[in-house]
C-alpha cells in the first residue's frame, strides 16, 4: 500500500513490492518494523509495535470455552508490557485460525475454519481494545459452497480469502473468494481441476483443486496459492487421521500460479506433501517465493527463471523428514536473507540462511516449547513472537499441550526470551495467529505519552 | 498568483522527466512501461465491488451538482487528489496516469467516447473551484479528445460522506504528542466505475497504469457488448463427468505414478428425478419397498425430506447435514474416511454406512440398535459427536425459524407442522426412495440376459454362492436379492480393533508414493486414545454378542469403499483376502467364517462379481441429489449474530 503524504512523518511508512523505502516529500524513509508476512498493499508500522492480537481458539471446559481475540501489550515502554490487556470472546468454537488486516489496516478479518464465520474487528478506534465490528455468517451460501475461510489477504479495497474445503464432501476441492473491505461478497475463483483447468497449464501430474495460503508479487503480476486438505482432515483428531489410510490420501500436492490482475490460474506446479505458508521476497529484484511442505518436510522455491518462466523446485530439507517434524509457519526477513521455519512436532524454530534461495542452509535452531506453530517477526528482525496451536484437534494431548504466547529478541546470534504468557493458565485457549497493532498507524500516540504532562500536574497538586 | 505558481510547480513534478534518478528507482509502475504482458481483453471478469456513491460537489465553475450527474452515463475513472500534494507516488501519479489515458483518447475514439475521468479534491479549504480550474490547465496538452473534470466540494461537511462511502480514510498527521500538524495521508485508490454506478476495479499504486486501465475498460465494453454473457461459459471442460464417483480421484495414490483426475465442483450439477416413481417401482432385482402404514410415500414428503437431508443448518453449528457423511457421489457414504468425523471434528467410531436400499433394512446402525428409518434419523441429529443438537426441541425450533421451511411440513403432513415425528417421517421418505438395482448381475440373473454379465463375474457368482460361502449371510432370493440376512456376526475385525496389539512403527503415506515409518509414540502424542467398540454387546449387554456387527447389503458395494464397520479395508480385494484367511481368530468368531483356500484367479473373479452389483440407476439418483439445494446459513436464518448490531452495520 502507498500513502499520499504532504510531509514526512514518523507514524506511517509504506511497504511496497517495488521498493523498501518510499518517497515522502522526496525523502527516502527506511521501513523499520512490522511483521514480514503481510500483504505488500498494507500500511506498515515504523518503530515499535504496541500490541499483538492473538486469534485464539476456545477449549471446551477451559474458561468461557469460546474463541477470542486476545490483545497483548508488547511495548517495553508500557506499564502493561507483557500483559494481556484485552480479551474479546466471539461466541462458539469456530476453529479460529488465520487473520489479516484490510489494506488501510483499520479492520482485522479473522476466519473460522469450522463454522465459516468471518469476524471483522475494528482495530483503529482503540488499538488497545478491538471491537467486534461485523460478523459474516453466510460465507458458504454467498460463495457457492466454499468452506473453511483461511487466509484473509489485503488487496486494494478488498480482501482475498482462501477456502480450504467445500459444502458437498468436506474434501479439499475449493476456491478463492473475494470480498470488499465493507464485507460484501464479490466473486468466487475456483481452483483449477483436471476437469476444468480454467486455462492453466498442468505442469506435472497433479491438479487437485486444493488451496491454503495466498501471496502476491505485484511487480510480476503474479499470485500464488498453496494446498492443504479439506474439512474432514483439518478438523479430525490428528492421531486418528495418521492411521486412516483414506484420509492420508487427501492432502494437497500443488502450488498454483495465477495472473494477479485477471485472477486467472496460469500454471499448476507439483509440490507434494501439503505446501502451506507462502512468503514472497521483498527485494525489488528477488522474483521468488518460498513455501514448506508439512508432510514431506521440504522448503520449495517458486521462482522466475532467466527465460521469464516460473518454476518450482525443492531446495532443502527441514530437519529429518523421516521423523515428520511437520514444518508449519515460516517467516521471511525483510531483506530476504533469512527464513524462520517452525517445526510443530519437536517444538523448534529453525533459522535458514536464504542468501542463495536455491540452497538454503539451516544456521540456528532453538526449542520454543513442546509444540510450536506460528512465528511473527518485526520488520527489522530484532523481535520475534511465537504461539503454540496448530489446529484444535491436531495439537498435542495431555501435558504436551502447552498453549502460550512467547516474546523473543534476536541478538544477532541467538534468541533471548523476554516474556511468556501461559494461555492454559490464563484460561484463554489455544494461541494461534498473531497480528501487530500500533497507535502510530492511526495518527495517534500511546495514552501514557499523551497523559504525561497532565499526570505530572495532578501528582503535584496532590 | 501564489496558487497559480504552485499548481504549475506541481505539474512539473508529475512529469517523469522532472524526477531524479533516485526518485525514479522508487517510482510507481504507472510512470514507466508495464513489466508484464496484459491479460487478453475480455478474457477475465471484473465483478462489481459495490456501489459508487453519490454526493454533492462543486464543478470547476463553482456550480453545485451531484457526483452522479458528473458521472453521467459513462464509464468513469475517479481519483481523490489535492492540488498541493507532492508525493511523487501519490496524487501526481494518478494525474500522470490520467494524463496518459487522456492522451490515448486522441487515437481511440471509443475510449474518448465511453470513458470520463474525474479528479475530486479532498482539501475543500484550499482547493476552491478556481484552484481546480487552474490545476486542470496543467494537463491541457493531453489533447482535446475525451473529458477530464476537476471538481471539489463546498466544505468538509459535504466531503466527509463521500470519502466515507468510498472508504477513503484521510488522516490528519500528528506530532509525537498527538497534536495535529499540517499534512494528510491516505491510501491511494483510483476507482473504475461503470454506467450503472458500480465499482468495477480499484487501483492502488502497484496497479495504477494507463495500459491496465484501458485494458479493463475494453474488457468491460466487450462484455457489455456480449450482453453480459458470462465469460465462464467459455471455460473449457476437458472431460465429461461421470456422476457416481468421488470428485477427488485418489486411485493409485500409493504409487509415485499417481495422477489426479479431479472433477470440478462448479460442474457438479444434476437434474431432479421422479423419486416417487422409482420407489413405487423398484428396479430389477429388488422387492417392493416396505412402507410403514402411518407414513405412506408422497411427493411432498420426499421433496421435503430431500431438502432436510442436504441441510447443514440441521446441526448445532450449521456445518453438518446428513449428506456430509452420506455423500451422494461417494455411494451415499464417504470414500474419504475410514471412520466418520462429526461436528467440531469429533471422532465417530464407525464407518458411514451407505443409504442406498436402506428402505429394506430391518436393523439400522452397524450394531442394529434401531428399527425404523423414522426413528434412526434422530440418532445422528442428537449424537454429541455427529450433528450435536442439544435437544429435540432445539432442532424443531430451529427449523421453524428457517424461512425455507415455512408451510412445508404443513403441506406434506396434512396440516401438521414440524415435530419429532414429522421430521423423521420426511427424511425417512427421501431415504426410502434411494433404491438401486438393475445391475449387470440383476440383468443376467433375474432378467435372463445371458450377455449382461462377464464370464469372470459369472465365475465369481458361482464362488459367492458356493465354495466361498458368502451367500450364507449375503443372501439371494428367487426373484430378488438384498444380499443380507439382516443379522449380526463376529468376523474378528472388531476383535482385532479392540484387542489387537499395535506395532511400534506404522507406515504412513505422506504423498503419492512416499511412505514413512512413523513411531507409535509420535501418533499417540497427537491423538486421543481410540474409543472402544464392542459391537452388538453394547446394545444387548450379552457377552456373547461382543464384536458382532450387522451384515450389510452388497448392492453398489464397488462405490462404498472403504469397507467393514471400521473402514479398515480399503478395497474389495482386501475384503476377499480377509475372508479367505478366515477372518481374525477369536473365541466368538462366527462359525461361518473359515479359511477358504481361494486361488488368486478365484479372488479376482469374486471381485469382478462384486463390481457387477452396481445399480443401473445410480447416476439418476446422484444427479437428483446434485440438483437438491444445499442448506447453508443465509440472511435471517437462526443465528445469534442476526439482528444484532454486528450484523446490522
Amino acid at each position: 500500500m502507498w500513502l499520499i503524504n504532504r510531509k514526512p512523518t514518523k507514524s506511517l511508512a509504506l511497504a511496497s513490492a517495488l521498493a523498501l523505502g518510499t518517497t515522502l516529500f522526496g525523502a527516502l524513509l527506511p521501513l523499520q518494523a512490522d511483521e514480514t508476512c503481510q500483504s505488500p498493499y498494507m500500511a506498515k508500522i515504523v518503530g515499535q509495535e504496541d500490541f499483538v492480537y492473538v486469534w485464539t481458539l476456545g477449549i471446551e471446559g477451559l474458561g468461557d470455552g469460546q474463541d477470542k481475540l486476545v490483545t497483548i501489550d508488547v511495548n517495553p515502554k508500557s506499564s502493561n508490557y507483557g500483559k494481556v490487556v484485552d480479551s474479546l470472546s466471539v461466541g462458539g468454537r469456530n476453529e479460529a485460525h488465520h487473520s489479516g488486516f484490510t489494506d488501510d489496516r483499520h479492520y482485522l478479518w479473522a476466519g473460522g475454519l469450522d463454522t465459516n464465520k468471518l469476524f471483522i474487528f475494528d482495530v483503529h478506534s482503540d488499538p488497545a481494545k478491538p471491537k467486534l465490528h461485523k460478523v459474516i455468517t453466510d460465507f458458504v451460501e454467498k460463495s457457492g459452497g466454499v468452506v473453511g475461510p483461511h487466509t484473509t489477504y489485503a488487496l486494494p479495497g478488498r480482501i482475498m480469502i482462501t477456502g480450504l474445503s467445500n459444502n458437498k464432501d468436506h474434501g479439499g476441492r475449493t476456491a478463492l473468494v473475494e470480498y470488499t473491505n465493507e464485507g460484501e461478497y464479490v466473486a468466487t475463483h475456483w481452483m483449477p481441476t483436471d476437469q476444468n483447468l480454467r486455462g492453466a497449464e498442468k505442469s506435472g501430474k497433479y491438479a487437485d483443486g486444493y488451496n491454503y495460503d495466498v501471496r502476491v508479487l505485484p511487480r510480476r503480476n503474479i499470485m500464488l496459492t498453496s494446498s492443504f486438505t479439506g474439512w474432514s482432515n483439518y478438523m479430525m483428531d490428528f492421531g486418528k487421521m495418521l492411521q486412516d489410510k483414506e484420509a492420508m490420501k487427501r492432502f494437497g500436492n500443488t502450488v498454483v500460479l495465477w495472473n494477479l490482475h485477471s485472477k486467472k490460474p496460469k500454471k499448476v506446479f507439483d509440490v507434494p506433501g501439503a505446501p502451506l505458508e507462502i512468503r514472497c521476497a521483498w527485494q525489488p529484484n528477488h522474483n521468488w517465493c518460498v513455501t514448506t511442505t508439512a508432510l514431506t518436510s521440504k522448503i520449495w522455491l517458486i521462482y522466475e527463471d532467466q527465460q521469464g518462466e516460473w518454476q518450482a523446485k525443492a531446495v532443502a530439507d527441514v530437519g529429518d523428514p523421516s521423523k515428520v517434524p511437520l514444518p508449519v509457519d515460516i517467516s521471511i526477513s525483510s531483506d530476504d536473507s533469512r527464513l524462520w521455519v517452525n517445526t510443530f512436532m519437536d517444538g523448534k524454530t529453525r533459522l535458514f540462511d536464504m542468501s542463495d534461495p536455491h540452497a538454503p542452509k539451516q544456521v540456528y535452531e532453538k526449542v520454543i516449547g513442546r509444540q510450536v506453530n506460528m512465528a511473527s517477526s518485526s520488520w527489522d528482525s530484532t523481535r520475534i513472537y511465537y504461539t503454540s496451536s496448530l489446529l484444535a484437534n491436531w495439537d498435542k494431548k495431555g501435558e504436551d499441550n502447552e498453549q502460550y504466547f512467547k516474546s523473543y529478541v534476536w541478538d544477532g546470534g541467538k534468541l533471548v526470551e523476554k516474556f511468556a504468557i501461559d494461555f492454559n493458565k490464563e484460561k484463554l485457549g489455544r494461541a494461534h495467529q498473531m497480528r501487530f497493532g500500533a497507535y502510530s498507524l492511526y495518527g495517534a500516540v500511546r495514552p501514557e505519552d499523551r497523559d504525561v504532562s497532565v499526570a505530572s500536574l495532578q501528582s503535584i497538586s496532590k | 498568483m501564489y496558487r497559480l505558481f504552485l499548481a504549475s510547480l506541481l505539474f512539473a513534478v508529475t512529469s517523469v522527466s522532472a524526477l531524479s534518478a533516485a526518485q525514479l528507482s522508487d517510482s510507481a509502475p504507472g510512470y514507466g512501461k508495464l513489466g508484464y504482458p496484459l491479460p487478453e481483453i475480455g478474457s477475465y471478469a471484473l465483478p462489481s465491488l459495490g456501489r459508487a456513491a453519490d454526493g454533492e460537489i462543486l464543478d470547476s465553475s463553482g456550480v453545485r451538482r451531484s457526483l452522479h450527474e458528473i458521472f453521467s452515463d459513462r464509464y468513469v475513472l475517479l481519483a481523490f487528489i489535492y492540488s498541493t500534494c507532492s508525493d511523487v507516488n501519490g496524487c501526481p501519479l494518478s494525474s500522470h496516469v490520467f494524463y496518459k489515458v487522456k492522451s490515448a483518447m486522441k487515437r481511440d475514439a471509443e475510449l474518448a467516447d465511453r470513458l470520463k475521468m474525474v479528479s475530486l479534491s479532498f482539501d475543500p479549504e484550499n482547493d476552491t473551484p478556481e484552484v481546480m480550474r487552474l490545476y486542470s490547465n496543467n494537463f491541457r496538452y493531453a489533447g482535446k479528445a475525451g473529458e477530464w473534470q476537476f471538481i471539489t466540494t463546498a466544505s468538509q461537511q459535504q466531503l466527509r460522506p463521500i470519502l466515507q462511502s468510498y472508504n477513503q480514510v484521510v488522516q490528519q498527521e500528528v506530532d509525537d504528542k498527538g497534536n495535529p500538524v499540517v499534512g494528510y495521508s491516505h491510501v491511494l485508490r483510483v476507482f473504475l466505475i461503470d454506467p450503472e454506478k458500480r465499482i468495477r476495479n480499484i487501483y492502488s499504486v502497484d496497479f495504477l497504469h494507463h495500459e491496465l486501465i484501458i485494458n479493463d475498460l475494453k474488457t468491460l465494453l466487450k462484455q457489455q457488448a456480449a450482453q453480459g454473457r458470462m465469460i465462464q461459459a467459455a471455460a473449457r471442460i476437458d472431460e465429461p463427468g461421470q456422476l457416481s464417483k468421488p470428485g477427488d480421484y485418489k486411485q493409485g495414490y500409493e504409487a509415485e505414478s499417481y495422477t489426479t483426475r479431479s472433477l470440478d465442483l462448479e460442474s457438479r450439477r444434476g437434474e431432479a428425478a421422479d423419486l416417487l416413481g422409482i420407489a413405487n417401482n423398484p428396479p430389477l432385482g429388488l422387492p417392493p419397498i416396505p412402507v410403514p402404514a402411518d407414513n405412506p410415500l408422497t411427493r411432498e414428503k420426499i421433496e421435503l425430506g430431500r431438502r432436510l437431508f442436504f441441510d447443514r443448518r440441521l446441526s448445532l453449528n450449521d456445518t453438518f447435514s446428513c449428506a456430509m457423511c452420506h455423500v451422494p457421489e461417494q455411494g451415499f457414504t464417504s470414500n474419504e474416511l475410514a471412520m466418520a468425523v462429526g461436528i467440531e471434528g469429533r471422532s465417530v467410531r464407525r464407518n458411514s454406512p451407505s443409504v442406498y436400499n436402506s428402505a429394506y433394512a430391518a436393523l439400522l446402525f452397524h450394531d442394529g440398535r434401531e428399527e425404523s428409518l423414522e426413528q434412526q434419523v434422530w440418532g445422528p441429529l442428537l449424537a454429541r459427536n455427529e450433528m450435536a443438537n442439544p435437544s429435540v426441541g432445539y432442532v424443531l425450533q430451529k427449523i421453524r425459524g428457517i424461512a425455507d421451511y415455512d408451510g412445508s411440513f404443513e403441506a406434506a403432513f396434512d396440516g401438521r407442522g414440524v415435530s419429532m415425528e414429522t421430521l423423521g417421517m420426511a427424511i425417512a421418505s427421501y431415504q426410502r426412495t434411494l433404491v438401486s438395482a438393475d445391475s449387470a448381475f440383476d440383468r443376467w440373473y433375474y432378467g435372463g440376459d445371458k450377455q449382461a454379465l462377464s464370464a469372470a463375474a459369472q465365475r465369481g457368482f458361482d464362488l459367492f454362492a458356493g465354495k466361498a460361502g458368502c451367500a450364507s449371510c449375503h443372501r439371494l432370493g428367487d426373484d430378488h436379492a438384498l444380499f443380507t440376512d439382516n443379522d449380526l456376526h463376529n468376523t474378528g475385525i472388531g476383535y482385532r480393533e479392540s484387542m489387537g496389539i499395535v506395532p511400534e512403527k506404522q507406515p504412513i503415506l505422506v504423498a503419492p508414493g512416499v511412505v514413512l515409518e512413523v513411531d507409535r509414540a509420535v501418533i499417540e502424542q497427537v491423538g486421543e486414545p481410540p474409543p472402544t467398540d464392542v459391537g452388538r454387546y453394547e446394545v444387548t449387554q450379552n457377552p456373547n454378542d461382543r464384536w458382532k456387527y450387522k451384515t450389510p447389503g452388497l448392492r453398489n458395494v464397488a462405490l462404498t469403499a472403504p469397507y467393514m464397520h471400521n473402514g479398515s479395508l480399503g478395497t474389495l480385494r482386501e475384503v476377499v483376502d480377509f475372508y479367505d484367511r478366515g477372518g481374525v481368530s477369536n473365541e466368538l468368531l462366527d462359525p461361518l467364517i473359515r479359511p477358504l483356500g481361494l486361488s488368486d484367479a478365484e479372488k479376482a473373479d469374486l471381485v469382478a462379481f462384486l463390481q457387477s452389483l452396481t445399480g443401473g440407476n445410480v447416476d439418476t439418483l446422484v444427479a437428483d441429489a446434485f440438483a437438491a439445494p444445499v442448506g447453508d446459513v443465509g440472511e435471517g436464518d437462526p443465528s445469534w449474530v442476526h439482528g444484532t448490531e454486528v450484523e446490522v452495520r
